[in-house]
């Protein structure tokens, strides 16, 4: 058990590894390199810039550059940031933060369009996105359990054929457009009940993730969490409905799948109640394909996020993320990119080691 | 499986010998559903090559503007758009620049249909080929070509896209189709590698190698037919996610750009703006487009995986 879980680790480094590399590759697609934002200075020489690119590593070997920039071979460089230290040039002198370079030490480099540090702006947007994110997961996951687990006990019942017919629709809904039509129906005269976008009102709210903020939600932790809530429906809304198509026909199946097992008709053999067959012999063994694929959901918590935030002004990763596409900011980009894709890893390796526990008959060779 | 007659000469029994297309074909005529998701999407199909030669507009005809009326209505609501069933605006208009909605969807149709079945294809064959030769010559190469299929499939690759469309799109259709295929392969590469590496130890394999027919020859003309079906279903169902993957892009700006060819998901963008305008109908019916096309792209890619692989069916 313990091996299989060490192998399975072992195996998401080259992966991890690879996603590293494709990060550094996407970023250099983009035209042009951090020297360039000089060329238009009358006041700097090319042997300025030449001393530029040298002392950034910008002149070095591309391989080399990944490397410097991974943060394993020294402190050279991060050529996708603001490098560290000052950089003196004549009659202009650009303070740039320092520290130790590199993705490895935690250090995604700063901003090209506002010069704060990535893992700054990535910190303050991934709590507004897990809110969300969570809220609905937990819901959805609820809702797709019940369902899809009493589609499948009352199987081609009136119940299972308005499920089907649900997730047919549900499954083939653009998110975006929901949002949209969501917003359309509901936040518009004549029905104006929920807010269309952001997520807290501004008229009685501090912006949200300030000091003011916090204060504001200890001294009046009901108004605070009304107006959250409020602003949590329609996004909620969204995902839940989109995602609950596809999760509950996965669980029905499962269900499905158990119930036609050997030991479900032996349990019904020995006489045992229905109720008891279903929650004890069935169920249980049901759960198993659903807690992996609980795991292998995450990611479309980001993906799907960036649809929902954008749509609903949530000032979460996925909207940063478009912020941060129409600015150009590569910095932020690959942060994001980076960070999610690691979840994304880490997720999967949960998923298996968790299949590998619940499940004894796992071979873990 | 000949069409041979029975033994008895006695009475005649007509055997009609079927191919297997023709027993997949009988399946999914008795499959309800995929009949009606065949419908849709045919008629989609037939709604994108013809349709723009009946709607009554140009995609980017701009009505008279002095008019503060819409036609028949006494209500002035030039600039919100006209409601559905206005005379000559069955769909209504688009705000601001009152466009006929109902041209516009059906000319959408065209390059999101386009790009969906094109960029699908795409990468089907470049799913197929690259799994086909990690599944059959299996060792270093499978183990490379896997480890790149996990990266990519760990990656949230609607970012990736994002990004690629940014840099290398300039609003023109064929790109954002080319991005979408380029990084649409990873689920196809997967699946037909795992097909491949069952199939390639059946003995018809052994057979062919044993009277020397190449590697190549091996995997397209003995293995691949074997593998047709599954990739058949899997490339139909991810018709329907490009369609709403271009659709978002497109939406978000980055995509098909709106002034060169509409598409249902750059009809939506501008439509945001007037939702709070009480405007439900322009956002509304590009919409409805898609979620028709790909709930008929849905039915079908079920009926298809019952007709084609009924051992897998529930």
């Amino acid at each position: 058990m313990l091996k299989y879980i060490v192998r399975r680790s072992l195996q998401a480094i080259p992966v991890l590894f690879g996603i590293t590399v494709v990060c550094f590759m996407l970023m250099h697609l983009q035209p042009g390199n951090p020297a360039d934002r000089f060329a238009q200075n009358p006041k700097i020489t090319q042997a300025q810039i030449e001393a530029f690119k040298h002392r950034w590593g910008l002149d070095e070997p591309l391989p080399a550059q990944y490397c410097m920039w991974l943060g394993a071979c020294g402190d050279k460089g991060v050529l996708n940031a603001l490098p560290g230290g000052n950089l003196d040039i004549v009659g202009l002198t650009i303070a740039l933060p320092g520290g130790d370079n590199g993705v490895l030490h935690g250090d995604f480099g700063y901003s090209i369009f506002d010069g704060q540090p990535v893992t700054t702006i990535i910190a303050n947007r991934a709590l507004p996105t897990i809110i969300l994110a969570l809220t609905a997961y937990v819901i959805w996951i609820t809702i797709a359990f019940l369902a899809g687990v009493y589609a499948a006990v009352k199987r081609y019942g009136k119940f299972d054929s308005t499920l089907t017919i649900f997730n047919y629709v549900g499954y083939s809904l653009p998110t975006f457009w929901l949002g949209l039509m969501l917003i359309a129906f509901l936040s518009v005269p004549p029905l104006k009940i929920f807010p269309a976008s952001g997520m807290w009102d501004a008229r009685t709210v501090p912006i949200f993730g300030t000091g003011d903020y916090w204060v504001f939600v200890g001294a009046h932790p009901i108004d605070a969490f009304v107006d959250l809530g409020r602003h949590l429906v329609l996004p909620v809304l969204t995902l839940v409905l989109v995602s609950v198509a596809g999760d509950s026909r996965f669980i029905r199946s499962s269900m499905l799948d158990a119930l036609s097992q050997d030991y479900v008709k032996t349990a019904r053999a020995k006489g045992l109640s229905e109720r008891r067959v279903i929650f004890r012999h069935a169920l249980r063994n049901a759960l198993l394909p659903v807690i992996t694929n609980v795991g292998l959901e995450i990611p479309f918590l980001f993906s799907g996020a960036i649809a929902t935030e954008t749509i609903f002004s949530w000032p979460g990763m996925g909207r940063q993320f478009l912020e941060s596409v129409g600015h150009n900011d590569y910095t932020v980009l690959m942060g994001i990119l980076l960070i999610t894709s690691v979840v994304v890893v880490f997720a999967n390796l949960f998923a298996d080691i968790m299949y590998a526990v619940v499940d004894p008959r796992v071979k873990y060779d | 499986m000949t069409g041979a007659a029975g033994p008895s000469p006695d009475y005649e029994v007509a055997l009609v010998s079927l191919n297997q297309w023709q027993l997949a074909w009988r399946r999914f005529k008795k499959h309800r559903l995929a009949l009606i998701g065949a419908g849709i999407f045919l008629g989609m199909v037939a709604i994108a090559i013809f349709g723009p030669l009946f709607v009554p507009y140009d995609p980017t005809f701009v009505p008279v503007p002095d008019s503060q009326f819409c036609p028949g209505s006494t209500t002035q609501l030039a600039y919100s758009g006209c409601p559905p069933f206005t005379p000559g605006h069955l769909l209504g208009t688009t705000g601001s620049l009152r466009l006929d909605l109902l041209t516009l969807v059906v000319n959408g149709a065209r390059i999101s249909l386009l790009i969906g079945l094109g960029a699908s294809i795409f990468s089907a064959i470049i799913g197929t080929i690259v799994g086909g030769i990690a599944g059959y010559f299996g060792g270093w190469l499978d183990n490379l070509l896997m480890r790149i299929v996990d990266i990519m499939l760990s990656i949230p690759i609607l970012f990736v896209i994002i990004i690629f469309a940014k840099i290398f799109g300039n609003g023109d259709w064929r790109v954002i189709l080319i991005v979408f295929a380029i990084f649409g392969w990873q689920g196809i590469a997967r699946l037909v590698r795992s097909l491949f590496l069952t199939l390639r130890t059946e003995v018809f394999v052994d057979a062919a190698r044993a009277v020397g027919v190449s590697d190549l020859r091996i995997i397209f003309r003995h293995i691949l037919p074997n593998a047709v079906s599954p990739i058949i279903v899997s490339t139909t169902l991810s018709v329907a996610g490009v369609i709403i993957g271009e659709a978002f892009v497109s939406f978000i700006g980055y995509g098909v750009n709106p002034a060169l060819t509409p598409t249902w998901g750059n009809e939506l963008t501008a439509a945001q703006d007037f939702i709070s305008q009480g405007n439900w109908w322009w956002p509304l019916f590009p919409g409805l487009a898609i979620v028709l096309t790909v709930l008929g792209i849905n039915f079908m890619g079920d009926g298809l995986r019952d007709a084609l692989d009924p051992r897998s069916r529930e």
